[in-house]
């Protein structure tokens, strides 16, 4: 990553090569918080910012990392901000207003959307939010792109004093290809002091400049090398493709013997539009197809520009010939290829692989999780009424589902838990008769709770916060966050005690372990009596954080088939059925339960759970 | 039907579960909460003890009788009977705590002393409020229960659970009707893979029941009129007197009947046993010429079983129980109170159903019940 042999092919995975990207261009600032699919970037960038010289941090939520971000170009320094695209939204305000005071040491914001939601919450498109801001965007595809991309924008970004966004996807944060690196500067970019008369500020008048930089960009962009052409000079029937769909269109050009007569337009710079460069293909076309991920936002720009000039073109795109929602794949651009071209379509070869049974997503074997939601769905039972209960983001999403007994009635993004339920909290002053429930994981605790805990605790709410403390910033892969005490750069610092902070807020505080399910439900009960704003603070690190601990003292559970119940009258398979551990399985023959001992982690919950005793425990703490 | 859900739907949510405690002690799927039968998770099991047990899932009572009793013991109106008797247990220490004469406790004790029961299911009323069942195994802990409580616990439950354990092999069990009801359905109609060891269950004493009240709602009550935690009896006069009487530090505080019906259980609305037909012996409240300041001091006595006469016989014999001549008429008198708790029922399982021919859980006995 760090190599300075320049024309060497590496093979690289997106992210790699946006963190090289990042070396090359010589940073002196990063700042994140961790989002799939741009996760490992920030990570990456920590391990190597002592030895490239400059400083990289996991920020407490995406607002700090951008405004860091500012603070940084404000002296001079070149800083990149890596969020995913619900932290690009968080970003909103400061983006904007970032965005009308400029920059001075180039600032690039790389955002990655996940099409299709493989890992997210929902699906989003981060593209309008450079048009909404008024600044330049770009999209690779190819690894190399994402590489040399970063350069490019940082160039861009000084070269017009604005910040630039890099919209990236899943494909090409995860996908591998061959990049050829490009030399490493001596060292980072030189800051400057900042002078008496600096100024980067966000006020009306500077709304025009900004509008200027956009169009001085458009010049650039239509000579800019991030975009190519293919096919003949006029085309009849042209494609315009932005981000991943470029590959499958190139492709399926080929297979269907089309590719000669079909232009093919491939964008890399999507905002402003080069728009005398798409024109001179558009003019000649008749039918256009345009490729690209999530919503159709290229296709409404290019749309906007063939009626602005008068052009009967028809259009091809999100609106009609490929799926409204979700990601490209082969099959779908090459349908709408054929659409376009009228080429046969293929039929499809039987692929012969199984269909893979659907599983619902569910918490790991041991994940403390699993356990405060089986109390609280217990908890809010012996209510006289059922509570409410308001989900967040996390690995605790998956409460919704089995995994967590079907735990939430709603929820919303991260942090905003607290507040939908402070909203039912202040009702249950006026005739909403029921318990108001909702949880956080430390990690969110930090990045947009606090706000909420203080505004419920200042109004005095009648509510529950049930912070998920398991000491990790699970769902993305435990980056550090100010509860654990380590930064990006591998540093040790002070953790935050959040009892403490809690404390200070002036809410009521109880900690429990969520495997101490008696006391734990006590807790949990006894907390739900208590009127205005109380916190559960659950505590249990994760369970892949425990492997490691538990692998010193190994445990064995396993299941006395002998006392088992099994289906009988008395238990139903609750243990694997109910509690519905990866690790608590069912033997098919004997028609009894059955740990999976490579599953299990031995966290030995599902022993105190088993109605027959039939679940035993050897070894670790207990023996 | 899954188990739970055909007891959350035909019990729990149109409100006739008795919180008896049935279903309850079996597995890790039902509980109760201050009286309210919770359901933790789903069970997918099609049968079950608890629907099995359950006294207000449908019931062919009239089997169920013939099966325990014989048939020309059988009293339309109260259900097996062999003799009405007014008692009171002869020592005085019981009736000092007792509800009315005593003779539950007396019995009880008496059944234990001479080997009918090795242990027995009863509820530690704690002076009215906040009742719990309780496994008693010595004369202590049976005199420990005396008095009633009109909030149900889930006794049942501590049943269930003695006789998952089979420790004790004759077990007898006091209750109200529906408890008692459920009981001689464990007894009838065990899980053929899992009887939960029902052969274990010994006599069983059925209270009489007019109602039982909800559970916070007492304790709301008891809290306007008295320091809950001073509270150590609580009675219904007859309803001449149209009050609930609690006793706090020794005196008696009244409270107007009419702060109470609206607290009655919605499960007892639908109750059609007054005297707890199934049942070895059934004991309420004496109802005699001599008026209430006497007859809160003893009890009426249905015996049913031939069970329940040795042990009266015997409890006489002894001088455990005192007796004294029942009133003239007194049998009509309870047979009528006893119709006209049936009457109710139908009629509110009529307005719950809304169909005059649908009597919900009674359906099984329509014929025995619509022209009441
Ligand atoms: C809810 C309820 C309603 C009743 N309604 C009537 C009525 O309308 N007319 C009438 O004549 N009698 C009624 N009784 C019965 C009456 O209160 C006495 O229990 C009965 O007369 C026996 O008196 P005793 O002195 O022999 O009882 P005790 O010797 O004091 O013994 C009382 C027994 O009752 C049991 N018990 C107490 N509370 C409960 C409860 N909540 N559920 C189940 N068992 C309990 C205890 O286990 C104890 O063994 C009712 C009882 C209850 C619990
Ligand atoms: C605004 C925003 N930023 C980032 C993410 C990605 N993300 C989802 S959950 C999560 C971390 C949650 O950590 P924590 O709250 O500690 O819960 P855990 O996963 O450890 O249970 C992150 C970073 C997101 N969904 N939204
Ligand atoms: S919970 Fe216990 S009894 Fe039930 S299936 Fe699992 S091991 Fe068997
Ligand atoms: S002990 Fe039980 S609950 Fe814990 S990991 Fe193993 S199977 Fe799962
Ligand atoms: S008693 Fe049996 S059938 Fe009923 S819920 Fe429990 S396990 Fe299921
Ligand atoms: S009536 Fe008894 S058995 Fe039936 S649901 Fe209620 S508590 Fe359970």
């Amino acid at each position: 990553m760090t190599a300075n042999a320049p024309g060497q092919v590496c093979l690289m995975q997106g992210n790699e090569a946006i963190v090289r990207g990042a070396v090359e261009a010589g940073i002196n600032f990063a700042a994140s918080y961790p989002g799939s699919p741009s996760s490992q970037v920030l990570g990456m960038l920590g391990k190597i910012a002592r030895e490239r010289g400059f400083y990289a941090e996991w920020s407490t939520n995406e607002v700090c990392a951008l405004q860091a971000c500012t603070g940084a170009s404000l002296a001079n320094g070149r800083a990149l901000c890596v969020v995913k695209q619900n932290g690009l939204l968080c970003t909103a305000d400061a983006l904007h207003c970032a965005a009308q005071a400029g920059v001075k040491g180039g600032l690039v914001i790389v955002s990655s959307d996940d099409p299709s939601a493989h890992s997210s919450t929902n699906e989003f498109d981060s593209r309008w939010q450079a048009m909404s801001a008024g600044i330049p965007l770009l999209e690779p595809t190819t690894m190399q792109e994402a590489k040399d991309m970063i350069p490019y924008a940082f160039e861009l970004s000084e070269k017009v004093g604005q910040l630039v966004l890099i919209r990236v996807t899943t494909r090409v944060c995860h996908g591998r290809g061959n990049v050829t690196l490009g030399p490493l500067p001596e060292k980072p970019r030189a800051l400057e002091r900042v002078r008496e008369w600096d100024r980067m500020v966000c006020v009306s008048y500077m709304h025009g400049p900004a509008l200027q930089k956009l169009e001085s960009l458009r010049e650039c962009f239509e000579t800019s090398p991030c975009n190519h052409y293919e096919g003949p000079e006029a085309p009849k029937k042209l494609i315009i493709a932005g981000g991943t769909g470029r590959l499958y269109g190139q492709e399926a050009l080929r297979r269907l013997g089309v590719d000669k007569e079909t232009g093919f337009l491939s964008l890399g710079t999507l905002w402003p539009l080069p728009e005398s460069y798409i024109l001179k293909r558009l003019r000649s076309a008749e039918e256009v197809l345009i490729l690209e991920e999530v919503d159709p936002f290229l296709e409404r720009a290019v749309q906007a520009l063939a009626g602005r000039e008068g052009l009967r073109v028809k259009f091809l795109g999100r609106d009609n010939a490929l799926p409204a929602v979700g990601e490209l794949d082969p099959d779908v651009v090459t349908s709408a290829i054929c659409a376009l071209t009228g080429a046969a379509l293929p039929e499809k070869k039987p692929t012969g692989e199984l269909e893979l049974p659907v599983r619902e997503m569910s918490f790991c074997a041991g994940c403390p999780h699993r356990a405060t939601f089986y109390l609280l769905k217990r908890a809010m039972r012996q209510e006289k009424h059922p509570g409410v209960v308001v989900g967040d983001i996390g690995c605790y999403f998956m409460a919704g589902q089995s995994a967590g007994q079907y735990a939430w009635q709603t929820c919303n993004c991260m942090g905003s838990g607290v507040n939908v339920a402070e909203g039912l909290g202040q009702l249950t002053n006026y005739g909403l008769d029921q318990k108001v429930v909702t949880m956080c994981g430390d990690s969110t605790f930090f990045h947009t709770i606090l706000p909420g805990l203080v505004n419920a605790t200042y109004h005095n709410a009648n509510m529950l916060l049930i912070v998920l403390d398991n000491s990790a910033t699970a769902m993305t892969g435990f980056q550090p966050h100010p509860g654990t005490g380590l930064t990006a750069m591998g540093d040790h610092v002070k953790p935050m005690d959040i009892p403490k902070i809690l404390d200070a807020v002036g809410c009521k505080v109880e900690v429990a372990d969520p495997f101490d399910v008696v006391e734990a439900e006590k807790t949990l009960r006894w907390m739900l009596d208590q009127p205005g704003m109380n916190v559960l603070i659950m505590r249990q690190p994760c369970a892949t954080l425990m492997t490691k601990e538990r692998s010193k003292k190994p445990v064995r559970v396993y299941v006395d088939q002998d006392v088992c119940i099994g289906d009988g009258c008395g238990c139903d398979k609750y243990c694997s059925r109910v509690w519905g551990c990866p690790g608590n399985t069912w033997d098919f023959k004997k028609n009894k339960a059955l740990i999976d001992p490579v599953t299990c982690v031995g966290c030995g919950v599902c022993a105190k759970l088993c109605p027959s005793g039939a679940i035993k425990v050897e070894g670790g703490e207990e023996a | 039907m899954l188990s739970t859900i055909a007891l959350d739907t035909q019990v729990l949510r149109p409100g006739l579960c008795t919180g008896c405690g049935a279903c309850q002690g079996l597995c890790p799927y039902w509980g109760s909460v201050d009286g309210r039968t919770v359901c933790f998770f789903d069970c997918e099991r099609t049968d079950g003890r608890c629907q099995r047990f359950c006294p207000r899932m449908p019931t062919d009572l009239d089997a169920l009788r013939k099966q325990f009793f014989p048939e020309d013991t059988i009293l339309p109106e109260i259900g097996p009977f062999r003799g009405l008797y007014l008692t009171r247990a002869a020592d005085e220490s019981i009736r000092a705590k007792a509800q009315h004469g005593g003779s539950m406790t007396a019995l009880v004790e008496l059944a234990l002393k001479e080997g009918f029961l090795d242990a027995a299911v009863l509820t530690r009323s704690r002076g009215g409020l906040n009742p719990e069942g309780v496994l008693a195994t010595t004369p202590e802990e049976v005199r420990a229960c005396s008095g009633s409580s009109f909030q149900v616990p889930p006794t049942l439950a501590v049943l269930n659970q003695a006789l998952k354990e089979n420790k004790y092999h004759s077990i007898g069990v006091a209750g109200t009707p529906c408890k008692t009801l459920a009981v001689y359905k464990m007894k009838a109609n065990p899980l053929p893979e899992n009887d939960n060891h029902a052969g274990n269950i010994g006599m069983v004493f059925g209270l009489f029941c007019g109602w039982g009240l909800d559970w916070d709602g007492l304790n709301a009550l008891a809290a306007k009129h008295a320091d809950p935690a001073k509270v150590s009896h609580m009675d219904i006069p007859p309803s001449k007197y149209h009050s609930l009487e609690l006793r706090e530090d020794g005196e008696t505080v009244s409270v107007n009947l009419d702060e109470v019906t609206p607290l009655v259980r919605s499960g007892c609305r639908y109750c059609a046993d007054m005297t707890a037909e199934f049942a070895d012996l059934s004991i309420g409240g004496a109802r005699s010429a001599d008026g209430w300041d006497v007859d809160k001091g003893w009890n009426q006595i249905i015996v049913r079983s031939e069970k329940g006469q040795q042990l009266l016989d015997l409890a006489r014999e002894k001088g455990v129980l005192e007796f004294k001549d029942a009133m003239e008429g007194g049998l009509e008198k309870l047979k009528k109170a006893s119709l006209g708790k049936k009457r109710t029922a139908v009629r509110n399982l009529r307005e719950l159903t809304g169909r005059p021919d649908d009597l919900g859980y009674l359906n099984p006995n329509r014929e025995l019940f619509q022209d009441l």
